[in-house]
């Protein structure tokens, strides 16, 4: 069944069952592989994607809830590469394996969207991404020099 | 073109090898091959216009430098120190610096190019060991040396010692005349010294220990374009879902592929088999470690156009086990009594014997005791376990994110039966290993897949339940410990019995520091289980159990003995003759204030381990550790602080280093609060991570106190990955009985009830 798509802003047709997750859409059909997969169950948050400006768990969103919707990856967070965050992460050198900060930089950047000035408990509420390298303080403090960032 | 030719050390660190060796050079340089060849990080040939100095360096025409490194970064930020090290001596611009893994077929063609000579025995590892660290060095300066005479012949015969190599230029001093190392890349390349430079000694570095870049990868981490092995995408790629035998050693049964043939997708099933003949085409090679670790495990798997279509087959297909030996373990419980029993008594093999311990430790002024367990714990690497190979009749590609390249490629050529040269391992980035994608087993099973449909590549992904239950665990161990204190409270008979599952190591005590000398009469044994669960390296194998089990008797010891567990500490490294551990101690205490007034139900708690000593003084990585936590009456467990010292001797990437301290100090917190695997009917329960919690942000301090005072100054650069997960455990359990008064000597913490009035 064909369900029409909006991803990073460019039109999709997919071909495939429309309780397909997202997360698999994306990687297998559209071959858009930064956001990864996981867990499969809305746990670790490496699949998070923006759909209307919200981030959601890929894993846990079917095709057919995400068309007419505006769907953003991590390819799409940006054309340059240059969101606050993704510059901090390379100054602050914030990744270590890297695998799970697709989903990481995804979720930030919806918090800094609905919290221009958030605290530290806005972050742990926000931020609830599994990093097994152990990344979250750096984490953390990207995110704070972001807002300011973003406020200048 | 000699296979397995042997060559010497010199040659092999100086000299361009077989040019090619069976791979054809086709390439041109351009931009955007430079750029495609990082986010796919596997090795490509040489193009005919790049300069190859040797195996390991290539710099093309518009300066672009390569550096080949065998050691696969999981996130420790490996290839990033390799290429800094070449950078010191060839004194290139570090913006121009690119990586490539090293190919193991190459390898293999042209006399173990990569895995040959000091500290390179084989394609895993860190990237400051004294033998990598020389090569690097080496094989920049000679480069170096070798474009000064490239230029100096374009300018007439000009002297080379008029001329300077600096940010991938040549300046003619005298005239001033420039060229880009690119400009004579090629030509360089070809020249062959008469002398060969000495690299310059480490007090006169300029850029190691000085500077403290980010990893090279991160800016295809943070766009989404850096290839992990599950972004692996061929063309006419299929993907597979993998199921294996649910207890470890089992077989498959029988299976009814009718119910699912219809469905979506489906191509068809691959059954892995362990009992098929399996041959290597060359039985003179010696794989770094034993291909039977790779054991193939019975397993089936569904093929499809699709994941999604062949993981909703693999779920609705009908198969039945046949569960084997394994299924005699029917509970948690069961396994733990058998641990508990056997550490009773001294087990059958002695470790380490000195003294009349077994005598005279009863008759000591105080005898403290304990028992103490951890249990199986999976890596649950942040990739779940994949891999992609395309097999055909001659030729077998896998593209892979292993941690061990060449093993990786054995394993390959031995499942496919192909000549070795046909045999082409694609390492990709990896989404962490912990030890995790040593062995191999992963490629194994994806090649024991991809082989039943040959000649299309297939994708073969464990879900995060089967990655997790078809780990190779940190294996369960007890350990039962006993101390015989003099009327100062100190230790002069020490007693320890461990037991665990298959694959258990009790490194950290018969070659910690008590073992060595501190303690003068020492009785150590072992005694190994008959488990079937399989067990593989877990960052710092055995020793991140060691350390729990020792600092947390430590503490022990030091309550009954009176003593302030910082100043039992400091009394017992006095006797050790490596001044690290002390500077380890202080600093950690002095950065956390330790000793500081707190009210009930908060404490501070002290440990310091060694990864990497081997039995020796001065060597390895000393790490110290003060946690502080707050117990609510109910028992809710909070880490307030975490400050962490260490030494390594020396440290050439201060930012490296504090990221892997951080990072490792994470690692320890959940390992020792959360990590824990259950079994039942020989099968193992949890399978994701609502059953497996991780820590996260919220549960962690804000930020981790990485303090570097503890540094020596030691001639030597110990290893950081794995060190820091030792302390932080016992630290935290020795700040919770300060706390609460409650004495934990099992992980993980979680399952404590942690409530005091």
């Amino acid at each position: 069944m064909a369900t029409a798509l909006k991803v990073n802003g460019k039109q999709y047709t997919v071909d495939a069952d429309p309780s397909t997750p997202m997360l698999w859409i994306l990687r297998d059909n559209l071959n858009m592989t930064g956001t990864k997969f996981g867990c499969g169950i809305a746990q670790c948050g490496a699949c998070t994607v923006h759909m209307n400006g919200e981030a959601v768990r890929s894993c846990q969103l079917p095709l057919e809830a995400a068309a007419n919707a505006e769907i953003t990856t991590i390819e799409g967070l940006t054309s340059d590469n240059k969101h606050p965050l993704q510059q901090l992460w390379a100054e602050m050198n914030v990744p270590q394996c890297g695998y799970c900060q697709a989903g990481m930089l995804m979720a930030a950047a919806a918090l800094l969207k609905d919290k221009p000035n958030p605290t530290d408990e806005d972050i742990d509420n926000y931020v609830t991404n599994i990093c097994r390298c152990g990344t979250y303080p750096r984490v953390r403090a990207a995110i704070h020099r972001a807002a300011t960032m973003l406020k200048s | 073109m000699g296979i397995h030719k042997e060559i010497s050390r010199r040659d092999f660190v100086i000299s361009t090898a077989v040019v090619g060796g069976g791979l054809a050079i086709t390439a041109t340089w351009s931009g955007a091959f430079a750029a495609s060849g990082s986010t796919t990080p596997w090795a490509t040939p040489t193009p005919a216009n790049v300069g190859e100095f040797t195996p390991w360096l290539t710099i093309a025409p518009d300066d672009t430098v390569t550096v080949r490194v065998n050691s696969p970064d999981l996130g420790n930020g490996i290839v990033t120190q390799f290429a800094m090290t070449m950078t010191e001596e060839l004194e290139c611009d570090w913006d121009k610096v690119r990586v490539e893994y090293a190919s193991a077929t190459r390898d293999y063609l042209e006399g173990g190019v990569y895995s040959k000579g000091g500290g390179l025995s084989y394609f895993s590892g860190r990237s400051t060991s004294p033998g990598k660290m020389e090569i690097m060095l080496q094989v920049g300066a000679s480069a170096r040396e070798r474009l000064k005479a490239a230029a100096a012949e374009q300018w007439g015969g000009v002297p080379v010692s008029e001329i300077e190599a600096k940010k991938s230029v040549l300046t003619h001093k005298p005239s001033g005349r420039t060229l880009r190392y690119g400009e004579v890349a090629v030509k360089a390349a070809a020249i062959k010294l008469e002398t060969e430079p000495k690299p310059k000694p480490q007090s006169e570095w300029t850029f190691l220990g000085k500077a403290s870049p980010a990893k090279l990868q991160i800016s295809m981490i943070t766009n989404g374009s850096l290839v992990y092995g599950i972004d692996v995408r061929e063309p006419d790629m299929l993907y597979a879902a993998i199921l294996q035998s649910p207890v470890h050693g089992g077989k498959l049964k029988s299976y009814d592929f009718d119910k699912i043939k219809g469905l979506p997708g489906v191509r068809g099933v691959a059954v892995v088999d362990p009992s098929e003949p399996r041959k290597m085409a060359d039985d003179k090679v010696k794989s770094p470690f034993p291909l039977g670790l790779s054991a193939p495990q019975s397993a089936i798997a569904v093929i499809a156009d699709h994941y999604w279509q062949a993981k909703v087959a693999l779920d609705a297909l009908p198969v039945e086990w046949d569960d084997g030996p394994g299924a005699q373990w029917k509970t948690t419980e069961q396994l733990n009594k058998a641990a508990y029993d056997a550490i009773q008594k001294p087990g059958s093999k002695v470790e380490l014997t000195r003294g009349n311990t077994l005598e005279i430790i009863d008759k000591q002024a105080k005898v403290v005791e304990g028992t103490y367990l951890t249990p199986f714990n999976d890596h649950v690497t942040m990739e779940p376990l994949n891999g992609t190979a395309r097999v055909t009749a001659d030729r077998v590609d896998v593209w892979h994110p292993s941690q061990h390249s060449q093993q990786g490629f054995y394993i390959a050529a031995e499942e496919t039966g192909l000549p070795l040269e046909k045999v082409f391992f694609h390492q990709t980035w990896v989404g962490t290993g912990f030890g995790r994608r040593v062995y191999g087993d992963d490629v194994r099973m994806v090649v024991a897949v991809a082989k039943k449909f040959p000649g299309r590549p297939v994708q073969v992904i464990w879900s995060r339940e089967e990655s997790i239950r078809q780990g190779r665990f940190r294996a369960l161990m007890a350990t039962k410990l006993k101390a015989g204190l003099d009327k100062d409270g100190m230790p002069v008979a020490f007693t320890s019995y461990s037991a665990g599952a298959k694959g258990f190591s009790v490194r950290g005590i018969p070659d910690g520091a008590y073992g060595v000398s501190i303690i003068p009469n020492v009785h150590i044994t072992s005694e190994v289980l008959n488990t079937h669960f399989l067990t593989g390296p877990y960052r710092g194998p055995g020793y991140n159990s060691s350390a729990f089990f020792m600092e947390t008797f430590t503490d022990e010891m030091a309550l009954a003995a009176g003593i302030d567990p910082l100043e039992y500490r400091l009394r017992l490294y006095a006797k050790w003759p490596d001044a690290g551990w002390t500077k380890c101690l202080k600093e950690v205490a002095a950065k956390a204030n330790w000793g500081k007034s707190l009210p009930k139900g908060r404490g501070q708690g002290i440990a310091i381990s060694n990864w990497g000593m081997g039995g020796k003084p001065e060597a390895g990585t000393t790490v110290a550790c003060v946690a502080e936590v707050e117990v609510s009456k109910k028992g809710d467990l909070k880490i307030v602080a975490l400050d962490v010292s260490f030494d390594t001797g020396r440290i050439v990437n201060e930012d490296a280093i504090r990221a892997q301290v951080e990072g490792g100090a994470i690692f320890g917190v959940n390992m020792t609060l959360n990590e824990g695997l259950h079994i039942k009917d020989g099968r193992i329960v949890e399978g994701n991570y609502d059953q497996y919690p991780m820590v996260r942000m919220a549960d962690i301090p804000k930020t981790i106190g990485v303090h570097f005072g503890g540094l020596s100054g030691h001639d030597r650069m110990g290893e950081i990955g794995e060190p820091p997960v030792g302390p932080i455990g016992p630290a935290i359990g020795n700040a919770i009985f300060r706390a609460t008064g409650k004495r934990l000597r099992t992980t993980p913490f979680r399952e404590h009830d942690l409530s005091w009035a």
